[in-house]
């Protein structure tokens, strides 16, 4: 019997959720809908933008553009960032010396380098690369070194018994210890990335799910912005979903 | 063996410096061999004057501190927010399946937003009142409260909950004398990451919504490229996530000496 | 063909700002293909001892020498087994006991061939494929010994190897790694703080003093088992009823309680 509820749980809390959102909206009218969207009004406005578009694109367009740029990004920005970590996390001297610089850049939020990213880069996918690069580079590094790092002692010291060095050790020893938190890093990174992507597209963009959310909120277009809201969390979602099965093929050792 | 170990550890220092001060000489190069006009980027030093003059003459209103000081309290109104209903409910879902079930999936659906995307609502509801960068910001500091509070109760040893049920404990003496101390550790951890994003999230809030603080000195300066304003508000934010995090880094090893004591 | 020689070696360590000898002045020599366990009380530098052989320490002063060369670093020639294991989680059991091989050059079928066969000698047929955390505490340990055989060795080094092993575990690995010992003879050193186990496995028991870690006392084994015949009774718990077992056993347990008085006081 528990079991059985247990997969009926999420349908049916979906439901209920819906003639809650139902009843509340539309017909008691609790909320006034300029405060909150009914659902018909968000359907619509799904249909809209699916169909039509809104704010320079149909919302298929709005997603490619989001998901792809944040794809690049992250996946370049993560690739450094990883890079730097073994490299720092290896070397105690390379650690010396890049160590200051990062410790001093990484109390910025990401955030705050918008207005430098657009003084430099304008409005253009480039301030937003800029951006999420400085977003998602810092947690890989920090996650990456912390990884190798952690390899135990008696570890290490059988890799030297067994007389296992330069690129074996590498890459046979060091990096897959590091692995697990190689990827807790990139998670972070593309949670980061993510949100740093809404934001510089909300602050100016001509396409993309941020793009939407600004659009919408200067027309006072409640519904739109519960669909751009919607949409920044199910790709979100996604691609975080997408990351760990990526985690569960990359690490088949893991006790999960 | 000793002499050894306090030679590698001058050498570090002496890396560091290095590292560091070949940073600041790329940024003196690149200014002065004017990569980008001068208006784009400006030199070290005068961002550090910039800095200065910023305490002292306001800008757009206020001065760097007036500035600090609206940010700040906007994050601490939505920073303690997450942590009056983060605290009391995450120990509530560990003590009943009931609410747990019922909590989790409401969310897990929310919590992939990012919190940035609240600030069209946001604006919709609160227009540039303290309301709205205070939702942004509760949004951002909400989940790693919960999240970590809720694990620190559920991973508490069974035997003190059935110790203190024994000894008549009703749930609430349960949730506030047992789950709640034993769970500090977690929590206190669960804090500073709450503390960090929620502070990231006040910097996302303002430079969109908001007539006052840090993030709108930098979109102003953004605006009229007086960059050394920006990168002047740039340190500015930087420095007080700093500070806060040692802060909270301070209370957190506090609380594990008492662990480890225990 | 390989034996260590301890020529007056001792180990200094800074702890505190204070200077302390872990081991205080070691002479001792293994013989090839001999079975040398070292017991003593905790902190008596026994596996300090077993670290300058296997080059993961240096001495302070002194030498240690391996077929007569001076140790300096780690290598297969000098195979370790840890007490935890130290196995690789992201390989699996049979890239495990093969990377040692591999990275000493050796072609893919001789590694395949070697490893095949330690892997049936070990009783790990079956789990070739599989991870060590899906491997109990002795399979584990079992994959450790493996790969520390499968590179022949001249020197073998054990640490504790069955001490994070439950009883019953640690009794069926010291039954099988006589069976190995005597049928892959090496040159051994066993540390262990454990007193059976020390007389079972081993040809000469070392009793090391607290510290500064001295030998206290060296006790011949071989020649009393062969004398009576322990390999006569195949399962361990009938060779650990034997009166000249025993005896060795209570010998050397008096011997570590005068180390434990001396501390008393």
């Amino acid at each position: 019997m528990p079991s059985f509820v247990r997969y009926l749980y999420p349908p049916v809390f979906l439901l209920g959720t819906l003639l809650a959102w139902f009843a509340v909206s539309e017909w008691w009218q609790w909320i006034s809908p300029t405060r909150f969207p009914t659902p018909t009004q968000t359907a619509e406005a799904f249909r809209q933008i699916l169909i039509q578009g809104y704010g320079n694109g149909r919302l298929h367009q709005h997603i490619v553009q989001s998901v792809l740029l944040v794809s690049l990004s992250f996946t370049i920005s993560a690739a450094l960032g990883i890079a730097l970590g073994i490299f720092m996390g290896a070397s105690r001297k390379i650690e010396a010396l890049v160590n200051p610089v990062f410790l001093t850049l990484r109390p910025i939020p990401p955030l705050a380098w918008i207005p430098l990213a657009i003084v430099w880069l304008g409005l253009e996918n480039s301030a937003k690369v800029m951006v999420i690069f400085v977003a998602a580079f810092v947690p890989s590094v920090i996650n990456t070194f912390t990884g190798i790092r952690s390899l135990e002692v008696p570890q290490r010291e059988a890799a030297r018994m067994l007389g296992i060095r330069g690129r074996a050790y590498y890459f046979e020893v060091l990096i897959p210890a590091a692995m697990p938190m190689i990827f807790t890093g990139m998670r972070l990174s593309l949670q980061a990335s993510w949100t740093t992507l809404v934001a510089s597209e909300l602050v100016g963009a001509m396409l993309g799910l941020g793009s939407i959310l600004n659009q919408a909120a200067q027309d006072i277009n409640p519904p739109m912005i519960l669909v751009g809201m919607i949409f920044v969390a199910l790709c979100g979602w996604l691609m975080t979903y997408g990351l760990g099965r990526l985690e569960r093929l990359a690490i088949p050792w893991r006790p999960l | 063996m000793a002499s050894q170990r306090s030679n590698g550890w001058s050498e570090n220092v002496r890396l560091s410096l290095i590292g560091i001060t070949l940073f600041i000489g790329c940024w003196y190069l690149a200014v002065f061999f004017e990569i980008t006009p001068r208006r784009f980027l400006p030199a070290p030093h005068e961002v550090l004057f910039q800095f200065a003059r910023l305490i002292q003459e306001p800008f757009t209103g206020f001065t760097l501190g007036q500035h600090l000081l609206s940010s700040f309290r906007r994050f601490l109104n939505g920073f303690l927010l997450a942590i009056a209903i983060g605290i009391p409910l995450g120990l509530l879902m560990a003590l009943s399946r009931g609410v747990q079930l019922l909590v989790t999936p409401v969310f897990e659906s929310v919590r992939f937003v990012a919190p940035i995307a609240w600030v069209p609502f946001a604006a919709l509801w609160f227009g540039t009142g303290i309301g709205g960068p205070t939702l942004v910001i509760f949004m951002g500091a909400f989940p790693p409260v919960l999240i970590n509070t809720y694990r620190g109760a559920i991973y508490v040893d069974r035997k003190y909950i059935e110790a203190a049920k024994m000894l008549g404990a009703g749930p609430i003496r349960l949730m506030t004398q047992v789950l709640f101390p034993a769970s500090l550790p977690s929590i206190v951890a669960g804090l500073r990451i709450s503390a960090g994003l929620g502070w990231q999230s006040l910097v996302g809030a303002e430079l969109i919504v908001a007539s006052s603080g840090v993030g709108y000195m930098m979109v102003k300066g953004q605006a009229s490229i007086q960059t050394q304003i920006v990168m002047a508000g740039m340190i500015a934010i930087g420095l007080v996530g700093l500070l806060i995090d040692i802060l909270l880094r301070r209370v957190e090893r506090r609380f594990n000496r008492y662990q480890e004591v225990h | 063909m390989a034996d260590i020689r301890f020529e007056a070696v001792q180990r200094a360590f800074v702890q505190g700002g204070k200077e302390f000898l872990a081991v205080g002045g070691i002479d001792l020599v293994v013989a090839n293909q001999e079975f040398v366990a070292i017991v003593g009380p905790s902190g008596c530098g026994k596996t300090t001892c077993m670290r300058l052989v296997a080059g993961l320490d240096q001495p302070s002063s002194g030498r240690v020498l391996v077929n007569g060369e001076e140790v300096t670093e780690p290598g297969p020639e000098r195979a370790v087994v840890f007490q935890q294991f130290a196995l690789f989680p992201w390989k699996t059991v049979f890239e495990n006991i093969a990377f040692g091989l591999r990275a000493m050059g050796l072609g893919k079928t001789e590694i395949d061939d070697r490893v095949n066969r330690f892997i049936s000698m070990m009783g790990l047929s079956g789990y070739e494929q599989a991870y060590p955390h899906q491997l109990s505490g002795g399979m584990q340990q079992r994959v450790a010994i493996a790969r520390a055989y499968v590179l022949d060795p001249g020197v073998l080094l054990m640490d504790e190897p069955f001490g994070a092993l439950d009883a019953q575990t640690r009794v069926v690995m010291q039954e099988e790694l006589v069976r190995l010992a005597r049928k892959n003879p090496k040159t051994v050193l066993f540390i262990t703080h454990a007193v059976e186990e020390a007389v079972y496995l081993a040809d000469r028991v070392v009793v090391m003093s607290r510290r500064p870690g001295l030998i206290r006392e060296i006790i011949d084994v071989k020649s009393i088992r062969e004398k009576e015949r322990w390999d006569d009774h195949p399962r361990i718990e009938d060779v650990m009823d034997l009166g000249s077992f025993v005896h060795l056993r209570s010998h050397i347990w008096r011997l570590l309680r005068e180390q434990h008085l001396g501390d008393d006081q």
